[in-house]
């Protein structure tokens, strides 16, 4: 369950700003993070689409024929032990995942950026964020995510609070932390305090929007973490709620089928893959794109 | 772990002809796949096997404490059956057999006073003399010391006195006719009254008189036992050290068994017995379990387990505890055939009652079986006067097996009307809730003992310790009573024939399949037994030549 | 330089005395008791309330907190109620199997990370790039226990080439320990391989583009040895850094590794401590994880100062 480390902001000075507009032509030009991008775009696509999509229900189990089955022309990705098609499971399942990866990142950006935002900004709160981000990293993931899962029950929710508690917020709050501590420090910043700036003004006006980069970088990343998060917690028995399909879920229970019907955990398997790997190299490539560094050639 | 506990929960005993026999006088008949290898109760492998070696068993779990007045997991019994024998035993037939005791008890006219020879020159592991003082020593340890889990099991006992030096007397407040073989489980199980008053935790370091001997553990890793010089019939033990291994995943120990790494798999998962079949490195022994899985109703479980049952208050109360109807149509829309070939590949067997066809108590009344109906279930719905799809919740483990038989459950159910709900809670927590109550049905099971009684009085009299249904009839309280009083074995069996049938009637639980007992065995050893109540035994075991 | 230990010393204390103060109160929020769960199927409420007894679980809050912590500080970290074991000596029984899988974990993600990451950088947009760049990511988007299943199926069960499972300590049997570490190594390398992939290509992109490198190439040293020089030393950083912040995920996350291929090392320990309320187990384990990784941390900072890359590269290049 990696994910937890969080990318450093290059260091030295203050990034000559770049236009949304050069971002996304710098992301169009690196042909890895196009593949990610029209991956997940069709990904995204297939998941909001599934209920019309998907040719069955995802519970529509048939207890009168041979299960698991392998594909065929009328299940494409076959059927699973309880006979249900596992094309429709997968369309499904997409939803569930990616509804856990971005919830889960949306709930640490909106817990994280603000305590880091404040962290850095005022000194004597940092102590306080510290500790609680000390806490949440020195503290065994695993038992934190087993235990709200046992507190909450398994659930899409749990899911996601225990992904963003666990994985995301501390990295979050230090990512934002440094960048307000960073961007607090330079000179325009301290020419608004001059001139008479209010401190709300200071941090919405000056310092979050150019935080902003840093922390979509950071983003992006935990996406594809989160959906591999979350097929390891659908491992240990914690993923979303039956019936419904998570990615995580049907590969965890096909697992005692690898032999007996190996399409079982070869089409969700792949899905999550692909998924994750274009969500990496969209992310890879948003990153390069907005480091000023990448536009020089090296020596 | 949680998911062999909630799977541990249900096996014991017998062999395929019998399930074969539960199939045809019971449930109608089903497609019985094609039976895997072997189904004897004990390994008929008869190759000789030689002296030495290291044998590899991997568990599905890490026992608990290895002292056997404290121990409550299954897993542990395969650890105690290699280093602490017992006053009585079972056989392949499930018939309870002296061990320690030299004969059967002797049971005076009005059921009172039990006395019990043992077998003389036994000497514990640690050489001391195991006699009648030591079996009082350990009898009144597990009636006696605190958190003793053995304590209900024995309630019936008075006291326990020294009668000579291989006799014991055992003086009963009532006649208690599963004693027998209660004494065939861990309460007869005999301590070094040595090594107990050695000041050092006795489940550390336990001693008592078997063919091997504890030699060291590491938690979650392994328990290691030796070959026993001091056992009585030392000549007849061939392996030198056995080496048990928790390894709770399904996969990976049955990938181990195949790769060699290990020599013996303890619970083999019914996908990986299908697989099992083409694999002629290794064979399966096999036999029904003693035990019951299916879906107990909280029917007046208001404050508590083991307390007066009461009226169910929101959100638990509702038709489903007030109306056996509901109950009956809930029963009678799952298709426990159907649900035995597509989750558990046909390997199990579906059950109606709580005793295996398998049990010497067992009877055609305690066998019947209602026959799948959803037309009928939504007739009696409508009967009841409740919505349709009537909503439910239903509390499963959270394994991915457990899931699977939930949404297959519900599915099922989905056609005789019913909505489940289904709610996936963590096995600890399941227990924790259903014990006080906060549940409306709950997937579970039981691992099963040799006589009835264990499988009925806890679950189904009224204030039973584990009678979470909170269910409560006068008359299975009697019938319960009275054939706990008789030796009449005949007379046993028409009364639990006739508590099994009233409990279909009220339906605190629904009864809907039996699992196997299942071991997988490398074909490099040979002589490994395995009788119907699901635990294997090395004594003879080895490595062949 | 003191009086920054001093704070740092101070505020890990801290960190870890909360630390034990959650724990100690999370696990006791949990439904369900060490007695009750214990006795799963089987259970006899009288006798569960004589072991909660014995434990001491009984006790009001504040007084079994004192009382462990008094224990903690003598190094007894309490006897697990399901098994009678000591905590401390299964902590010690499962810390040299984690400590291996995670350095050896490491040395895989290092290979990987750090070839991928200096190919990624020296031989930026082109084929090179997008195949280092993929091979790392892949290892960051395969879920580890599909991963591992499928080694094993692969290597020890159609090739038999490896067991399948296992541990061997490693004075035991050197050979016999790396042949059953290798597969569980790498399965946990691949997910840090990326990270390691990531920041090594981050700063050889920073370094190439330095001044002092420029300088350095100008004094006619090779760009091989620029690359090489500065990838080696930059390893070192990202390595403890990603140590310090990883440590977590590689001793609990590893549970999946190591329930997989059966090893008996933390992770497993850790999880089934949680499952089975095991109040004493959990304890030491999170003050051992929380303190590992606050000692780990601040070797990190230290190590920063130390092995800073401007000056000492610099200091060597020129």
């Amino acid at each position: 369950m990696t994910g937890v480390l969080e990318v450093r902001p290059l260091e030295p000075s203050a990034p000559p700003p770049l236009t949304r507009r050069r971002v996304l032509r710098r992301v169009l030009r690196n042909p890895l993070a196009m593949v990610g991008l029209v991956v997940v775009a069709v990904a995204v696509l297939a998941a909001i689409l599934a209920p019309l999509v998907a040719p069955f229900p995802y519970d529509g189990t048939d207890f009168s024929v041979p299960a698991p089955a392998p594909p065929s022309p009328e299940h494409w990705f076959g059927t699973d032990e309880l006979g249900r098609d596992q094309f429709s499971r997968v369309l499904f399942g997409l939803r569930a995942s990616i509804l856990v990866g971005a919830l889960s990142v949306a709930l640490s950006i909106a817990v994280g950026v603000p305590l880091g935002l404040l962290a850095g900004f005022y000194g004597w709160l940092d102590p306080i964020t510290s500790r609680l981000t000390d806490l949440l990293l020195a503290f065994p993931y695993l038992i934190l995510a087993v235990g709200l899962a046992v507190i909450l029950g398994p659930s899409l929710f749990t899911a996601i609070i225990a992904l963003a508690v666990g994985a995301q917020i501390p990295g979050m709050i230090r990512v934002t932390r440094s960048e307000t501590l960073r961007l607090r420090g330079l000179d325009y910043v301290g020419a608004a305090f001059a001139n008479g700036a209010r401190d709300r003004t200071v941090l919405g006006r000056h310092i979050l929007p150019n935080a902003v980069n840093a922390i979509m970088v950071q983003a992006t990343l935990y996406v594809p973490a989160a959906i591999i998060g979350e097929a390891v917690l659908s491992f240990l028995g914690l993923g979303v709620r039956p019936p419904t399909p998570s990615l995580g879920v049907m590969l965890a229970s096909a697992q005692p089928f690898y032999r007996a019907g190996p399409w079982m955990a070869v089409f969700p398997g792949v899905v999550i893959v692909v998924l994750t790997l274009a969500l990496n190299l969209l992310g890879d490539g948003l990153r390069d794109a907005l480091d000023p560094k990448e536009s020089g050639r090296p020596v | 772990m949680t998911r062999s506990r909630a799977r541990g929960a249900g096996r014991l005993l017998a062999a395929a002809t019998t399930a074969l026999a539960l199939v045809l006088t019971g449930c109608g008949s089903i497609d019985e796949p094609q039976q895997p290898q072997q189904q004897s109760g004990s390994d008929v492998d008869s190759r000789a096997v030689k002296s030495g070696g290291t044998l590899r068993f991997a568990l599905d779990a890490d026992p608990d404490k290895l002292d056997p007045t404290v121990a409550r997991t299954l897993v542990g019994r395969n650890v105690f059956a290699a280093i602490c024998e017992k006053l009585y035993d079972v056989n392949d037939k499930l018939e309870v057999v002296p061990q320690l005791a030299s004969g059967m008890p002797e049971v005076s006219q009005d059921g009172k006073t039990v006395t019990i020879k043992l077998r003389t020159g036994l000497k514990f592991a640690d050489g001391t003399t195991m006699d009648a003082a030591a079996v009082k020593t350990s009898l009144d340890r597990h009636r006696t010391l605190e958190g003793s889990q053995r304590k209900s099991e024995l309630a019936s006992v008075a006291d326990v006195t020294v009668a000579g030096q291989d006799t014991v007397t055992i003086n009963l407040k009532e006649p208690f006719a599963p004693l027998a073989a209660i004494l065939a489980d861990r309460a007869g199980m005999i301590m070094s009254p040595a090594a107990l008053s050695s000041g050092k935790d006795f489940g550390t370091a336990p001693v008592c008189v078997g063919p091997f001997k504890f030699a060291s553990r590491i938690a979650q890793d392994r328990i290691e036992v030796v070959k026993d010089p001091n056992y009585y019939d030392a000549a007849k033990v061939k392996l030198d050290k056995l080496v048990f291994l928790a390894i709770p995943d399904d996969n990976t120990r049955f990938n181990n068994l195949r790769s060699g790494d290990i020599e013996v798999e303890y619970d083999v998962s019914v996908v990986n017995v299908e697989e099992a079949k083409g694999v002629d490195t290794m064979r399966l022994i096999m036999n029904d379990s003693l035990g019951y899985q299916g879906i107990t109703i909280n029917l007046g479980n208001v404050s508590g387990v083991g307390k007066d049952p009461g009226t169910l208050a929101a959100p638990y109360a509702g038709p489903l505890a007030a109306e056996a109807k509901v109950r009956r149509a809930l029963a009678l829309s799952i298709d426990r055939e159907a649900l035995n070939r597509s989750v558990f590949r046909g390997v199990y067997a579906p059950a109606c009652g709580p005793i295996s066809a398998a049990a010497q108590l067992s009877s055609d009344a305690a066998q019947a079986c209602p026959k799948h109906d959803p037309a009928e279930a939504k007739k009696l719905l409508g009967e009841a006067g409740v919505t349709v799809p009537f909503k439910l919740s239903m509390v499963i483990p959270n394994s991915p097996d457990n899931r699977r038989i939930g949404e297959a459950i519900k599915s099922m159910a989905a056609e005789g009307g019913f909505d489940i709900q289904l709610e996936p809670t963590e096995f600890a927590s399941a227990l924790d809730l259903t014990d006080a109550g906060k549940f409306q049905s709950f997937q579970v099971g039981w691992s099963g003992r040799v006589d009835p009684d264990g499988n009925l009085a806890p679950f189904v009299t009224t204030r039973g310790s584990q009678n979470i249904a909170g269910y409560s009839n006068p008359e299975v309280d009697a019938w319960i009573k009275e054939a706990r009083a008789t030796q009449d074995v005949d007379k046993r069996r028409e009364l639990y024939g006739k508590v099994v049938g009233k409990l279909q009637e009220d339906l605190p639980l629904i009864y809907l399949w039996r699992q196997k007992n299942i071991l997988g065995v490398s074909n490099k050893v040979g002589q490994v037994k395995m009788y119907g109540d699901g635990i294997a035994r090395f004594d003879t075991a080895g490595f062949v030549d | 330089m003191g009086r920054y230990l001093l704070r740092r010393l101070v505020e890990s204390i801290i960190t870890l005395f909360l630390a034990t103060v959650v724990v100690f109160l999370g696990i006791r929020a949990l439904p369900g008791d060490p007695a009750r769960t214990l006795a799963g199927e089987e259970s006899d409420p009288e006798a569960v309330a004589e072991i909660n007894a014995a434990y001491g679980f009984d006790q009001p809050l504040p007084v079994q907190y004192v009382r462990y912590l008094g224990k903690a500080f003598t190094g007894d970290l309490g006897t697990s109620p399901r098994t009678g074991l000591s905590v401390t000596d299964a902590i010690m029984h499962a810390l040299p199997v984690t400590l291996e899988l995670a350095a050896l974990a490491m040395l895989v993600a290092i290979l990987i990370g750090l070839s991928a990451g200096v190919i990624a950088a020296v031989r930026r947009r082109g084929p090179a790039e997008w195949g280092a760049n993929s091979v790392a990511l892949l290892g960051l988007s395969v879920p580890n226990f599909w991963l591992a299943q499928m080694g094993v199926l692969l290597f020890a069960i159609y090739f038999g080439v490896l067991p399948a499972s296992g541990y061997v300590p490693f004075l035991d049997d050197p050979v016999e320990n790396l042949r059953r570490m290798i597969m569980p190594a790498i399965v946990l390398g691949t997910g840090l391989a990326a990270l390691i992939m990531r920041q090594t290509r981050s700063s050889m992109l920073e370094a190439l583009t330095a001044d002092y490198v420029r300088t350095a190439r100008a004094k006619g040293l090779l760009r091989r040895q620029v690359i090489v020089g500065h990838a080696l030393r930059n390893s070192l950083i990202v390595v403890t850094t990603v140590v310090g912040l990883e440590l977590g995920a590689l001793i609990s996350g590893a549970v999946v590794t190591e329930s997989i291929f059966v090893l008996p090392g933390f992770g497993r320990l850790t999880l089934d401590a949680v499952f089975t309320r095991d109040y004493p187990m959990i304890q030491g384990v999170v003050l051992f994880t929380a303190t590992a990784y606050i000692v780990i941390n601040l070797l990190v900072d230290l190590l920063y100062s130390v092995i800073d890359p401007r000056i000492r590269v610099g200091g060597a290049v020129l």
